[in-house]
């Protein structure tokens, strides 16, 4: 058997037909490999912009949890809060903040700066939006019952 | 002596910037202490030097006492510096102990101009700034 009728019997179109098909589908494969090269290049090149991104990321989630925590009251606000509200009282509410430092300083307050840096920290004088300041009542009362729970 | 590009690149005005840009930006800027009470910047006076807080408590009062107080890593003090005409329209007092960095305004300008990109990216952001801020400053909040 010869020509065309031995191909036929050994399966040779078969044969033939699966091995083009393999050529053709490594040739798709590779043309397609080849034509995304440029992106993979691309991250190549950018990979210290998108390692910052991702440091970036990580930090803001890290601040995020860090504000979510519980604020911690400082220790002299107390004492601070008391003086503070008489002449908060006396100055009249809205009050401008440095009005109070200088008023604070004049009564005699020590360190009169960080004392209402204390008071705004522990959110009991809040800003109204309008460059004056405000004594939050609510926190006052918060802190009052607190207070009495403890003891 | 240049501030670690690590700080400058946590702080919120640089984010955007690229590696090669936070190391021009950190050549120029030093790290100053600031005492309770000290004024870094004074109402009316030339503004010559931009300052970013990295730990300490500020406020800045205008006129009629209006004020407002900065807190947080990466605040902003003193934006009149590329801001015409160039005069500090507040004063800037320290309510706690801290460090700023601090920064020639001529220099960051002559960074901006040379730069469109990085002008880009920074201007942006000081817009933002300056816009919340305004009302304090002219009183119409």
């Amino acid at each position: 058997m010869y020509g065309l009728d031995a191909i036929s019997a050994h399966n040779g179109w078969q044969l033939a037909a699966l091995g083009i098909s393999i050529v053709f589908t490594c040739l798709i494969l590779l043309s397609l490999a080849i034509s995304q090269i440029h992106k993979a290049l691309d991250f190549w090149d950018r990979r210290y912009i998108y390692y910052q991104r991702i440091k970036k990321l990580v930090q803001r989630k890290h601040r995020s949890e860090a504000t979510v925590s519980d604020p911690v009251l400082p220790k002299n606000v107390k004492e601070s809060a008391c003086q503070c509200k008489l002449l908060i009282e006396r100055i009249g509410e809205p009050f401008p903040l440095p009005r109070l430092i200088d008023f604070s300083k004049k009564c005699g307050l020590l360190n009169s700066h960080s004392s209402v840096n204390d008071l705004l920290q522990a959110k009991l004088i809040i800003p109204d939006g309008k460059g004056y300041f405000l004594w939050n009542h609510e926190v006052e009362k918060n802190i009052k019952v607190s207070m009495k729970m403890n003891s | 002596m240049p501030v670690d590009i690590n700080i400058i690149d946590s702080l919120n005005l640089f984010e955007d910037l690229s590696h090669a840009e936070l190391e021009e930006i950190a050549f120029l800027m030093s790290r100053i202490r600031v005492t309770e009470g000290e004024a870094i910047t004074r109402r009316g006076a030339p503004a010559h030097t931009i300052f970013i807080l990295l730990s300490g408590n500020f406020m800045v009062f205008f006129k009629e006492g209006r004020s407002y107080t900065l807190h947080n890593k990466g605040d902003i003090i003193g934006l009149s510096t590329v801001v015409i005409p160039f005069y500090y329209t507040g004063t800037a007092v320290a309510l706690s102990d801290g460090v700023v960095l601090s920064m020639p305004g001529q220099e960051l300008l002559r960074l901006i101009e040379s730069n469109p990109v990085m002008s880009d990216k920074i201007m942006k952001k000081i817009n933002q700034i300056v816009s919340a801020r305004l009302p304090f400053v002219t009183g119409r909040c």
